[in-house]
């Protein structure tokens, strides 16, 4: 599986994902996504060329929420397909991790937890 | 409209269970399944071949795929320790939380993806049948396929 990393200026990491999200597509990407959750605050992680979720990549995508939300981060999903959606929501992934219809949404979202945050801390 | 069948043994290894998903995706054509059935089989797939060869210490599994008129059934035997997916609880994350389970949501994605689950124990193998709604393609291949 390709996985693509965009460093955008505002703090948000945009990671696209594309293709399978299989056995092989999760050891492909597993180490990348920690060093990320480690290192990122927002995390916009891009299903929309995502064609299959099962079990291991969904392993992958929790074991990096988990991370980022202990390390004061966030991270939500967005772009995905009807049953990778249905994936997401069955294992209630959802309730950690937004998930919404395409990127520039999902940033809005994560660009108005960071100003609130910032805020709070000011 | 006649039922096709795919099967194949494949041994109990994690490669295995890569090689057994790319080989279900194969024969979706060959089989006629719609993307829809062809995820859910996929992702059940991957989910009975981790559980019998990281839990269950499984040596050997064979999948077979027969597309019906009615809808797709699918045979996955193992030689692990016994083992009846149907028992095991739905997981799910209920609300926003730090503290969540990486794993252990397996059972509930089998049961939401397939319309019915069976298993029984039979002769040193845990034979679980799971069916599944099919769109099927109109192009699909000949009858009867097979491969060991």
């Amino acid at each position: 599986m390709d996985m693509k990393v965009i460093q955008a200026d505002n703090e948000i990491t945009h990671v696209v994902l594309d293709g399978r999200f299989d056995i092989q597509g999760a050891q492909e990407v597993d180490s990348r996504f920690d060093e990320l959750a480690k290192s990122s605050k927002a995390l916009v992680v891009d299903l929309a060329k995502v064609s299959f979720l099962a079990s291991l990549g969904i392993r992958t995508l929790m074991l990096s929420a988990k991370t980022l939300i202990r390390g004061g981060g966030e991270m939500v999903v967005c772009g995905a397909n009807e049953n990778v959606e249905k994936v997401l929501r069955t294992t209630g992934f959802n309730e950690v991790a937004g998930i919404y219809p395409d990127y520039e949404s999902a940033a809005r979202t994560l660009q108005e937890g960071l100003a609130a945050f910032s805020s709070k801390k000011a | 409209m006649p039922s096709r069948t795919c099967s194949r043994d494949f041994p109990g290894t994690v490669e295995a269970a890569s090689d057994a998903e790319s080989w279900v995706a194969s024969q979706a054509s060959v089989l006629g399944l719609g993307d829809e059935a062809e995820f859910a089989i996929g992702l059940c797939l991957e989910e009975l071949f981790l559980n019998a060869v990281q839990h269950g210490h499984a040596n050997r599994a064979s999948i077979s795929v027969s597309a019906e008129p009615d809808g797709v059934t699918v045979e996955f035997a193992d030689d692990g320790e016994p083992f009846d997916p149907t028992l095991a609880p739905a997981k799910r994350i209920n609300g926003p939380t730090d503290d969540f389970e990486i794993g252990g949501y397996g059972a509930g994605l089998m049961q939401k993806f397939s319309r019915r689950m069976s298993y029984r124990r039979f002769e040193g193998m845990n034979r679980l049948v799971l069916e599944f709604d099919a769109g099927r393609n109109a192009d699909a291949g000949p009858d009867n396929l097979s491969a060991t």
